[in-house]
């Protein structure tokens, strides 16, 4: 048995122990040995793959009760941090065959393994260059709807602030995934987080909803919020 | 006389050269611009597509992609800019570009004004939503397969990709 999750695009496969799954995109291919759920609907079979929030932020996030992850069929995504590809092609799921995912990954080694996964899931991108140079692969992305990141920077603010101002629409939307200990490891996380925040309302940013990853990751949060929001008290 | 702005979009298909509409100060600009991002039949009022010249062949545009990308006036840009820039009243003209490192090149080699102000760089969002209705024969499957061909070409020449194996970890 396989639910739509609240997220359109996630599903929720039932059993002894509910998994959360995304629809295959490219049915009989797993991407790192993640399980693959079956199911028969009329005749037709329908592919899904496990996805693993002790694995993934993102999906850490959607069981934490994230409000939105602002990615849905046919969206635009700029993923920054795609590291191997692992969570970028269950995010290749959920916008679909309609939607795109640029992958940003500066290290080569994981880049390879990035390359391998979009050579088989065409809505993937891959951009092997530094998130902190948007210019340099400025005629590779178009406006997109949503930027996530997970680059574990220091300065990560400032990359997804750059990035934004280039490729994301007014209005679009930005997840960012944070680890305390990347931004400043002698403080308490609830400070790094809440400086972090403070950073990004300098940037046309504003942000949402802030939520911690327990129990799947320690000292990390995710914040989502919108670039550029559209000017108050216009429809009062 | 009033300068005239061109702004130069390098797209993933070819480079583009647009006109924006005549204005005595280029800083009042910037609220126009901000405003016509949301709206397309504002946007081409302000906006004009001059010239756009696609790239050959898959080989030529990953050649022009890496000189974009490391700030080098390719060979190709700089016909492109020399057919299309007017050169009668060079004083008046201005040309936004995304990136600096090559405007000090194109100042160099043309003698043209550049900039990279706040209003080329909001002109340049706008392009980057609007594009694929402003050039003829482009939509949006075709912009995301040109995008899709170059990432994989320009990325599998970063990591010394090599398709026919599958492990090539050590080097």
């Amino acid at each position: 048995m396989v639910e739509p999750h609240r997220h359109s695009g996630v599903f929720i496969a039932r059993g002894k122990e509910d998994a959360l799954v995304t629809k295959n995109l490219v049915p009989g291919d797993t991407v790192y040995g993640e399980k693959k759920i079956e199911v028969e609907n009329d005749g037709s079979k329908i592919e899904y793959r496990a996805w693993n929030p002790f694995r993934s932020k993102l999906a850490a996030a959607i069981l934490g009760g994230i409000e939105s992850i602002h990615m849905k069929p046919g969206a635009k995504v700029l993923y920054l941090g795609a590291a191997s590809g692992t969570t970028v092609s269950h995010v290749s799921d959920i916008v679909g065959p309609e939607g795109l995912v640029y992958a940003v990954e500066f290290s080569h080694r994981s880049g390879r393994d990035l390359i391998n996964v979009a050579k088989k899931r065409t809505n993937i991108i891959p951009i092997i260059e530094d998130a902190r140079h948007p210019h340099k692969y400025r005629m590779l992305v178009g406006m997109v709807d949503t930027i996530f990141a997970d680059v574990a920077q220091p300065d990560q603010v400032r990359i997804v602030a750059l990035n934004a101002h280039n490729f994301l629409k007014n209005t679009g939307h930005f997840v960012i995934s944070i680890k305390a200990s990347c931004i400043d490891s002698t403080a308490k996380p609830e400070a790094v987080f809440a400086s972090e925040v403070k950073k990004m309302q300098g940037e046309k940013m504003k942000p949402q909803e802030q939520m911690t990853l327990e129990p799947y990751e320690r000292d990390h949060a995710v914040v989502v919020g919108i670039y550029r929001p559209p000017p108050k008290n216009k429809n009062k | 006389m009033a300068t005239q702005l061109y702004v130069l979009y390098e797209h993933a298909s070819g480079y583009a050269l647009f006109s924006v509409k005549e204005v005595e100060d280029i800083g009042a600009l910037l609220p126009t611009v901000e405003r016509a991002i949301t709206d397309f039949s504002l946007f081409v009022t302000t906006v004009k597509l001059v010239s756009f010249s696609p790239f050959k062949s898959s080989t030529n545009a990953l050649d022009n992609m890496n000189s974009v990308s490391e700030g080098i006036l390719h060979d190709d840009l700089k016909v492109f800019l020399d057919n299309n820039v007017p050169k009668s009243d060079k004083a008046n003209v201005i040309l936004g570009i995304g990136d600096p490192r090559i405007s000090a090149t194109i100042q160099d080699e043309f003698g043209l004004k550049c900039s990279n102000s706040d209003a080329v760089i909001e002109i340049l969002r706008g392009l980057r939503v609007h594009f694929p209705n402003m050039v003829k024969g482009l939509t949006m499957q075709g912009e995301a397969k040109a995008q899709l061909g170059l990432g994989h070409s320009y990325s599998r020449a970063k990591v010394k990709f090599n398709v026919n194996r599958a492990d090539n970890m050590i080097i």
